[in-house]
């Protein structure tokens, strides 16, 4: 049973199984694109490559990354979650209100993913079972929240992030943010869990062929239903994170990230058609971006203009890498 | 499979077509019960025309998005080009009556142009709508906030008649947003063009086989709702009485929901935008009532959500009975 899965999925990621430096470059090539672009920034401006510079574009990558991983699972089942951002200042609010209690740290992330989880739960439900399209049911749950955050808030959130969260958030270990290695402890184990466990082999069947999925007896509603509960987890976890880099709450944390890690996935060839995508492509897309901002910032050119080069550069991206395998029809 | 839905009339169809209307009809009846029964003043008729009133700005830049929607696509570069609008209109009339209706011209023919760059690069990059509406969206913000960083202008004392305005006691703008809406009605309904959205939202590979002319179609789609949020824009300037350059920024998921409200299928195909209008009267309705009951405005997010999973998950019990 399980080689034969194997079979399926090497056929529907039409890889051939031998290790040319073609395939090689297939699966990996996209992340030459960021020394490329690190290079364009030296090259604008030296201080761009300084070791100061670059820890600190890891600091603002991690949040970044480690939604864009969640969204990849999301779009590799066929899904879309758009509550994340909703799901990452829901996270925040929870860190302030619960600075104080007794439990410190610990009870901020077990309540952050306890909600977590069952946000992941709502859009899976609504999704597998009323077969509510993604974008609505996460649409609808991202209100949710906000509606919820708003209440309980009254529409200013009050007390201070905690320390051991700002230093997650923000700190350095010789130059590398403590961020970045929880990234890297992420990325490691959804790289397993994606690529080489049962469990991922499932995902990209049911993104990618649902009909022989069910065939092949596989309950495609719990598969694509645990892709959105880690979404929202990722999420959770990025907002307390970017929570403790940004130092102070508003109702607003990670404002944007729905749309930027669905970017960042698109552009790191993950599809939104469903059945392909990787953790390395989530991580170079959102690697991409967060480069891209730096050096627009570098340039000198006020915030507008990042604005107006940041959505050329989404569209050229697109076309340029996921063109093709839309198709000439989509 | 060529043959475009929404156009046949054998029962499962009819059905099918209608259940959204159905649906939002008998939600927009549940919240009138409840209405009743918390004030009288509620079912009056000048309440309707408060709420008719307060549905113009979601219902132009809804009944633009339905027909992106319909035609297999998405248009999320709304908010933005709302923004400019709204920021473009207050700034070049800035308190002079003379230029209102160059102006008011040419912000809708803008609109109406970033429409159809978008079809263009939907149809030359072969990328998804999705991603081209949002990089569009991104560019226009910039744009709006190079013009503006700030509210900027001011439209003259008369301009806010297209807002607050009477003709024969009904609301202007909203008047002007329920004939736009049945004008599109009658398109899809009755001319080729209408079926040929439906047809390439439907199956956009049969579409292409009977010779559809998807770029003309997408072209006239996203075009129409250029010049839709283009109008919205014009609208919230009228009504602020200046343009401030985030002010369409809730709009661009807004417009999705009282499409899908009433009955569209974000899949495309199916739906149409009679259905877009009473959706986004029922959320209008929804606001209008509690605040009928003071409850406070966070807890009208929570609604307006739970009314969406609702209405949503309604549909699919419906549909697989058709």
């Amino acid at each position: 049973m399980s080689e034969r899965l194997t079979t399926s999925v090497e056929l529907a990621r039409s890889d051939a199984p031998s290790w040319s430096v073609r395939t090689w470059l297939d699966r990996f090539g996209m992340v030459l694109i960021l020394p490329v672009l690190l290079g364009i920034g030296g090259i604008i401006s030296p201080a761009f490559v300084s070791p100061d510079n670059l820890s600190n574009l890891l600091l603002q990558f991690a949040p970044l990354a480690i939604v864009a991983m969640g969204q990849a699972l999301v779009m590799i089942v066929h899904g879309l979650d758009l509550s994340v951002a909703s799901m990452m200042a829901t996270a925040a609010v929870i860190a302030t209100s619960l600075s104080g209690s007794a439990g410190g740290v610990v009870a901020v992330f077990a309540v952050a993913l306890l909600v977590a989880v069952a946000i992941g739960l709502l859009n899976g439900f609504l999704v597998t079972k009323r077969q509510v399209s993604p974008f609505l049911a996460t649409l609808a749950t991202m209100i949710l929240l906000q509606g919820f955050r708003f209440a309980y808030t009254q529409g200013a959130p009050s007390g201070n992030v905690p320390t051991l969260l700002r230093t997650l958030g923000a700190g350095k270990f010789h130059g590398i943010p403590y961020n970045t290695l929880v990234l890297l402890a992420l990325a490691a184990v959804l790289a397993v869990l994606l690529h080489r466990s049962a469990f991922g082999r499932r995902i990209f069947i049911v993104g990618g062929n649902p009909v022989t999925g069910r065939l092949f007896g596989i309950r495609s509603d719990l598969v694509a239903t645990a892709c959105y509960v880690i979404s929202s987890c990722l999420a959770a976890v990025a907002g307390l994170i970017l929570s403790g880099y940004v130092g102070l709450v508003d109702n607003w944390v990670g404002q944007g990230y729905e749309l930027d890690s669905i970017v960042a996935c698109v552009v790191g060839q993950v599809s939104l058609q469903g059945g392909r995508g990787s953790i390395l492509g989530a991580l170079t897309g959102a690697g991409m971006i967060v480069v891209i901002a730096n050096e627009v910032l570098l340039l000198g050119v006020p915030i507008q203009v990042q604005l107006i080069i940041k959505g050329a550069v989404i569209v050229i991206a697109a076309a340029l890498y996921a063109g093709r395998e839309i198709g000439p029809d989509h | 499979m060529t043959e475009p839905v929404g156009i046949r009339v054998d029962m499962p169809s009819w059905l099918r077509s209608n259940v959204g209307l159905a649906a939002v009809l008998v939600l927009i009846g549940a919240v009138c019960a409840v209405g009743a029964a918390v004030s009288d003043r509620f079912l009056s008729f000048n309440n309707f025309l408060n709420v008719f009133e307060q549905t113009t700005d979601l219902a132009l830049v809804s009944i633009g998005q339905t027909l992106t929607i319909l035609s297999g696509g998405i248009d999320l570069s709304v908010g933005s080009l709302i923004s400019l609008a709204s920021c473009l209109t207050s700034g070049l009339i800035n308190n002079n009556p003379d230029r209102i209706i160059p102006v008011v011209l040419s912000v809708l023919a803008l609109g109406t142009l970033v429409g159809f760059v978008n079809a263009g690069l939907v149809v030359v990059l072969r990328v998804h709508p999705l991603i081209v509406t949002l990089g569009m969206g991104a560019v226009l913000q910039g744009v709006t906030l190079l013009y503006a960083l700030g509210p900027v202008g001011r439209v003259p004392r008369g301009f806010n008649f297209l807002a607050y305005g009477r003709v024969y006691g009904l609301p202007l703008g909203a008047t002007i947003a329920a004939l736009l809406c049945l004008l599109i009605a009658l398109v899809l309904r009755y001319l080729p063009l209408g079926r040929q959205i439906y047809a390439l939202g439907d199956d956009a590979n049969s579409a292409r086989l009977v010779g559809l002319r998807r770029t003309r179609i997408l072209m006239l789609v996203y075009g129409t709702s250029g010049f839709c949020s283009a109008a919205t824009g014009l609208y919230l300037a009228a009504r602020f009485g200046v343009g401030q350059p985030y002010t369409g920024v809730n709009y661009t998921l807004a417009s999705i929901t009282p499409v899908v409200l009433g009955g569209t299928l974000l899949s495309g195909g199916r739906g149409g935008v009679v259905g877009t209008l009473l959706g986004a009267f029922l959320i209008a309705l929804l606001n209008n009532l509690l605040n009928f009951m003071d409850v406070s405005k966070h807890y009208q997010l929570v609604a307006q959500a739970l009314i969406i999973i609702l209405a949503v998950s309604v549909y699919v019990e419906r549909r697989r009975m058709a």
